[in-house]
């Protein structure tokens, strides 16, 4: 427990818990219309106190699409990380509980998946289906699929062996029981800390493809998006990037730290 | 040797798989190239007739068949934005990438390493929280933010560095490397972090070993225990780490490259996925994913020649 309170896990918590609530209450709080709604009087404006972090190049308030952002791009993150947990969780608990050849075709499936940069594969899979919000979620939940698959292959192998799988297997338990009852259960912990910092690299991945053009599109409220208009006029209103590139580190360096709390917490071999 | 001997096959094998990984998820398009070459809005006829002679109309396996024996062959096609031959494509802007890894992994390890050293020396004290702060902001923020960041810095504001574009170093080798300096600083920032959280740790580990306490017992300085005894052994799976960031680098430069506009792989492979110039972007994401593979089967056998240990394993 003395752990759990240490400053950089309270610190993680509290990012966390207030990014959620921001996510959560910025969509219900602010009208919708008020994200794209433009003041054509104060186009590039530097902050004050009618915009706290002053305005973007259509003259829209970027606090407000800050804050509206968070919920894009927690959405974004975590389907996209469900998705891959869908798909590689089976995967490698099929691969390491069973072992032999199916876990060596797949691996070898995996390990080639692995050779592709996350980034690039989610790029080309994003490109290939036509960019948009829905096909940034497959295209960032597929390309992490094999990294997540690795890892549970590798905690599944682990309990495969353990004295109680074997007991249970002795006593006539069919495969399918012992998964779902002895091997998930206990590789749980080390996939909800590898789906902690996956959405991080998540929230990251979707800024990236915003940022090129092939994620969300405009005139979503997308942390990448604002950053990629902010590049025009950088020297003018440097406050267009800076906002939303906090917003993306203040996330990104909240769910890491939450990461590090977990794995503290769920899994204390790694200590 | 039998090692070795394996390794090289199980290359050979996922060089294969990579094939055919890259062929699935580009052909799971709707459109297909001859759509892109002649537009929606084509004569249906001539579409026909020129998806018959680009032999779209074979079934997969042919088509497959037909694009791998062409790069065996060195027939890698022509880019349809570019119209020009890819292979003659892919070999200039390797050498420009390959500028920029080099640089980022080099300043990536010159900091992590040395604040990794750092850490594990002052362990739990001030110095390890300011290296553990620095790796975590490294990896928090996008890269292409640092980007952002140093061409309004080091390139509006002071005017040192250049804000875009590529010099071929043949031609003026200082020039080149000022236009990949930027966008290898903001990319070995993205590295750093991983790198300097594995270098701490593995330094805990080793200055805590018996040698090390025998050879402060020696009397050898503090310098030689931790510089030569201590980050001889630490080094290797700092090593694995850097190699296996190969592939996270390659990812990154697709951002990073086009946002210096900097004429790489990645600024390459951008332009393909951009403006889906199928057979570019086949042999673009065939590439790097063979670079990363290769990369990591020279590290393990870098890694073999440094560590002796793991040959008898």
């Amino acid at each position: 427990m003395k752990r759990f309170l240490s400053p950089k896990g309270l610190v993680g918590i509290i990012l966390v818990t207030l990014i959620a609530l921001v996510g959560i209450l910025a969509p219900l709080l602010i009208p919708p219309e008020a994200a794209t709604a433009m003041d054509m009087t104060a186009r590039l404006a530097p902050p004050s106190a009618n915009h706290l972090l002053g305005t973007d190049q259509l003259g829209r308030d970027i606090l407000i699409r800050v804050l509206l952002g968070s919920r894009l791009s927690l959405e974004i993150a975590v389907t996209a990380v469900m998705i891959s947990i869908v798909i590689g969780l089976p995967l490698g608990m099929v691969s390491g509980y069973f072992g032999g050849r199916i876990d060596n075709v797949l691996m070898r499936l995996v390990d080639t998946l692995l050779a592709f940069p996350a980034l690039l594969l989610a790029l080309t899979i994003s490109a290939v289906l036509g960019p948009n919000l829905q096909n940034t979620i497959i295209a960032i939940g597929v390309a992490f699929t094999p990294y997540l698959a690795r890892i549970v292959r590798g905690e599944a192998l682990r309990v495969a062996q353990m004295p109680y799988v074997e007991a249970a297997r002795a006593a006539g338990t069919t495969d399918l029981f012992i998964l779902s009852r002895h091997v998930l259960p206990n590789i749980l912990p080390a996939i909800i800390v590898q789906a902690t910092i996956s959405l991080a690299f998540a929230i990251l991945a979707e800024a990236g493809l915003s940022f090129l053009g092939l994620g969300t599109q405009p005139p979503a409220a997308s942390w990448g998006l604002m950053i990629q208009a902010s590049r025009d006029y950088l020297e003018r209103a440097p406050w267009t990037a800076l906002a939303p590139g906090a917003a993306v580190a203040l996330t990104v360096l909240g769910l890491n730290m939450f990461g590090d709390v977990l794995r503290d917490i769920l899994d204390p071999r790694s200590k | 040797m039998t090692y070795v001997l394996n390794r090289l096959l199980s290359v050979i094998l996922t060089l294969f798989l990579i094939t055919l990984v890259t062929f699935a998820i580009t052909n799971i398009l709707p459109g297909d190239v001859a759509m892109m070459i002649m537009g929606t809005q084509s004569n249906p006829e001539a579409l026909a007739g020129l998806r018959e002679t680009l032999g779209l109309n074979d079934p997969m396996l042919v088509q497959y068949g037909r694009w791998v024996g062409g790069m065996l062959t060195g027939e890698w096609g022509d880019s349809l934005i570019f119209k020009k031959p890819i292979a003659e494509l892919l070999s200039q802007k390797i050498v420009a990438s390959s500028i920029i890894v080099v640089m980022s992994m080099a300043i990536a390890l010159g900091a992590a390493v040395p604040l990794g050293v750092w850490a594990a020396v002052h362990r739990d004290k001030w110095q390890d929280s300011v290296s553990s702060t620095t790796a975590l902001l490294g990896v928090s923020l996008p890269d292409f933010f640092w980007g952002i960041v140093m061409i309004l810095v080091f390139a509006k504001w002071l005017g040192w560095f250049p804000s875009s574009g590529f010099v071929d170093p043949s031609e003026n080798f200082l020039l080149a490397v000022q236009h990949a300096f930027l966008p290898s600083l903001a990319l070995g920032l993205g590295l750093m972090a991983h790198l300097t959280r594995m270098t701490r740790s593995t330094m805990t580990g080793i200055l805590g070993q018996e040698f090390i306490r025998v050879a402060r017992a020696k009397g050898l300085s503090e310098g030689t225990v931790v510089w030569s005894y201590g980050l001889r052994n630490a080094i290797g799976p700092v090593i694995t780490i850097a190699g296996l960031q190969i592939g996270y680098l390659f990812g990154s430069i697709i951002v990073m490259e086009s946002l210096f506009n900097y004429t790489g792989m990645g600024w390459l492979t951008y332009q393909a996925l951009l403006n889906r110039d199928m057979p570019l972007i086949q042999a673009t994401v065939f590439v790097i994913a063979a670079v990363v593979m290769l990369t990591n089967l020279l590290v393990d056998l870098l890694y073999l020649a440094i560590d002796p240990r793991i040959r008898l394993g």
